[in-house]
């Protein structure tokens, strides 16, 4: 059997204010295999983007192990991990998050920086993410001039263009209408299915859930497993 | 570099406070450079002096003249080579420059016809004495001979013969504002019979922009009734500068007229400082300036780091080392210094080109020896330094803030 895409083994987060501790994860195990595509569901509070934050290598646990893509996350120094994440990892935010003083292609480029392309390399590059996409005649448009949907898109591109193993989503339609919303799920299971990108995502919306093939369950820090959602 | 797109973007995210930024920085460096190209060329003036004279003034004040049996007495002291008298005479031109100034204009203490816009230094000096110790000025044999034959003779610089087109010859009057030295009969007709030339090489900082004349004209057109403004005394080794300053004021420690001899250097520099310490007053406002600037840009640079928290996080989330975003932000407020510091490079500049352009101020400014001011490289250079330095320290604190900060933190900032 081949090594998951994404492990985690025991996993604690605990956060501390002065003397109070506040355990967020309690001892979560869990794998995801390579070109899986997970849903990550629970109320408020519950853990989901810590647990997300955790595999994206943005934040380390308290205890245990999170294993991604073969790489022990928690082991890594900060200008190591941060490497790490470049190419490893592409993070799909609810807001999108796009830079305002940026184009669409140069938020599309903005990882691209990172690596030793020419800025031709890097501009090609950015605009096969934005073809993807399907917003190759956005490319110049700053976000201000693009509806919500169409700023999704573009950070979706933003989070592909490094070609990273693993793309991490928190709530990414949790800001879009329902038309808007299914049109980024389409694109999500398109990278998912065509380009074998592992996925995971975290959701409120069940209908987002249903797309995922697994669906998870945190509630109070602790996962329980709700079954194939396919 | 690769980063320097981004970077200058993200001076385009709020123009007005960019350019408000952008402005003060230059404001700073305009004064800054301006304030120091006085100084330094001041200090050219004060460096063109000679180790090897001395000045011998009244010890209570420049105001006050001096004996002129001190003459001998100081030319007796041990290590003297030479003494002469030199007086500045404080003449400008008349308002009416072609012939005598009528009674009525230019009576005695009524100097409003007097004309301060062509003011030049000018020198009653005991001649043969006092050319002997300043070889500087280069005066042709003939026109020297001219000079020491004729009372009311004169001997002007290069460049002041060349501002008001004087040739050997010519006559002008000047008018003293000091009243022992003014005529009642109008003001001192002049004949130009030298013209001198100053090697700049040889002698960096000695203007041509004066004139010379005889001693023994002022004292006999004055009623014999005056004394030395001063004395320049030569000597024979600079080393025993200050012994022998000290002999020359003992000697007259217990006379009514007592002494302060100095070098040639310190005593132009404390002549420059009659009006303050000039030098301590430019650079305290310059600080002054440079200090509210640096709090100006590193508020800015907060402001604008603040507003960008979150971006700050997705930078990181997206593999940005902690260490470049906070190059990035420190790289923000460098260009700000750059840009600032050019703008009030160029400003102080052509400043300095106006001044020293413009008819009436460049002939005032001439008359106290800033004549030459001119923004030298060395002082652009220290400007852009400061600049960047004033960019540098703006940005280090909201940028280390910018290090620090954690993804998951900036991530939930709205």
């Amino acid at each position: 059997m081949s090594t998951p895409m994404v492990r985690l083994e025991d996993v604690r987060k605990v956060y501390r204010r002065d003397a109070e501790k506040l355990t967020v994860l309690d001892g979560i195990t869990l794998d995801v295999p390579e070109g899986e595509f997970v849903a990550l569901m629970g109320p408020s509070g519950s853990g989901k983007t810590t647990l997300l934050n955790l595999i994206a290598g943005i934040d380390k646990p308290t205890g245990g192990r999170v294993t991604v893509a073969g790489t022990d996350v928690g082991s890594l120094g900060e200008s190591a991990l941060a490497r790490w994440r470049s190419q490893n990892v592409g993070f799909i935010f609810q807001f999108y998050n796009l830079i305002p003083v940026l184009r669409a292609v140069e938020n599309v480029e903005l990882p691209l920086l990172l690596t030793p392309l020419s800025g031709k390399e890097r501009r090609e590059r950015a605009m096969t993410a934005l073809k993807i996409v399907g917003l190759t005649d956005r490319s110049a448009h700053y976000p201000r001039q693009l509806s919500g949907g169409q700023e999704q898109r573009v950070a979706i591109a933003r989070a592909i263009v490094a070609d990273p193993k693993v793309l991490v989503a928190d709530e990414p339609t949790g800001d879009l209408d329902a038309q808007s919303a299914e049109e980024i799920l389409d694109l999500m299971e398109t990278l998912n299915r065509d380009f074998g990108k592992t996925i995971v995502m975290v959701t409120h919306d069940p209908r987002a859930a249903r797309r995922a093939h697994t669906e998870k369950h945190l509630d109070k820090g602790v996962l329980a497993e709700a079954g194939s959602a396919a | 570099m690769r980063f320097l797109p981004l970077v200058l973007k993200h001076l385009r995210r709020n123009r007005i406070r960019t350019a408000s930024t952008i402005a003060a920085m230059a404001i700073c460096i305009f004064l800054f450079c301006t304030l120091q190209s006085v100084l330094a060329q001041i200090q050219t003036m004060l460096d063109s002096a000679s180790a090897k004279r001395l000045v011998t003034r009244n010890a209570v004040s420049l105001v006050f003249n001096l004996p002129l049996s001190y003459g001998n007495r100081i030319l007796g002291v041990d290590g003297v080579e030479r003494v002469a008298i030199t007086s500045w005479f404080g003449g400008s031109l008349p308002a009416k420059k072609e012939g005598k100034a009528d009674d009525t204009d230019v009576g005695e203490g009524d100097d409003s016809t007097t004309d301060w816009s062509n003011f030049f230094p000018n020198m009653a000096v005991e001649d043969e004495s006092y050319f002997a110790m300043n070889p500087e000025y280069e005066i042709p044999e003939d026109q020297y001979r001219d000079y020491l034959a004729d009372l009311r003779g004169c001997v002007i610089g290069r460049k002041l013969a060349d501002k008001f087109d004087w040739k050997p010859g010519d006559t002008f009057y000047l008018e003293s504002f000091i009243p022992p030295y003014r005529k009642p009969d109008g003001p001192f007709e002049f004949v130009v019979q030298g013209i001198f030339d100053v090697d700049p090489v040889k002698y960096p900082g000695v203007d041509s922009n004066v004139m010379f004349f005889h001693f023994k004209y002022l004292y006999e057109a004055t009623g014999q009734n005056i004394g030395a403004g001063t004395y320049t005394v030569e000597i024979a080794d600079p080393d025993r500068a200050g012994e022998i300053s000290q002999a020359i004021d003992d000697l007259f420690a217990n006379s009514d007229s007592q002494t302060r001899t100095e070098t040639e250097e310190a005593f132009a520099a404390s002549f420059i400082s009659m009006a303050g310490n000039l030098a301590l007053l430019l650079n305290g406002i310059g600080l002054a300036v440079a200090f509210t600037i640096l709090l100006v840009t590193a508020n800015t640079m907060s402001m604008a780091v603040r507003e960008r928290r979150t971006e700050i996080g997705v930078l990181k989330t997206l593999g940005f080392s902690s260490g470049q975003v906070m190059g990035m932000i420190v790289a923000e407020a460098v260009v700000l210094g750059v840009l600032g510091g050019a703008v009030g490079i160029g400003g102080s500049k052509g400043l300095m080109w106006m001044l020293t352009n413009t008819p009436g101020v460049k002939d005032m400014l001439a008359g106290v020896g800033l004549s030459e001011v001119d923004l030298q490289p060395v002082v652009a250079a220290s400007g852009f330094a400061v600049a960047i330095f004033l960019g540098l320290a703006a940005g280090f604190v909201p940028a280390l803030g910018a290090y620090r900060s954690r993804i998951t933190e900036a991530l939930r900032t709205v």
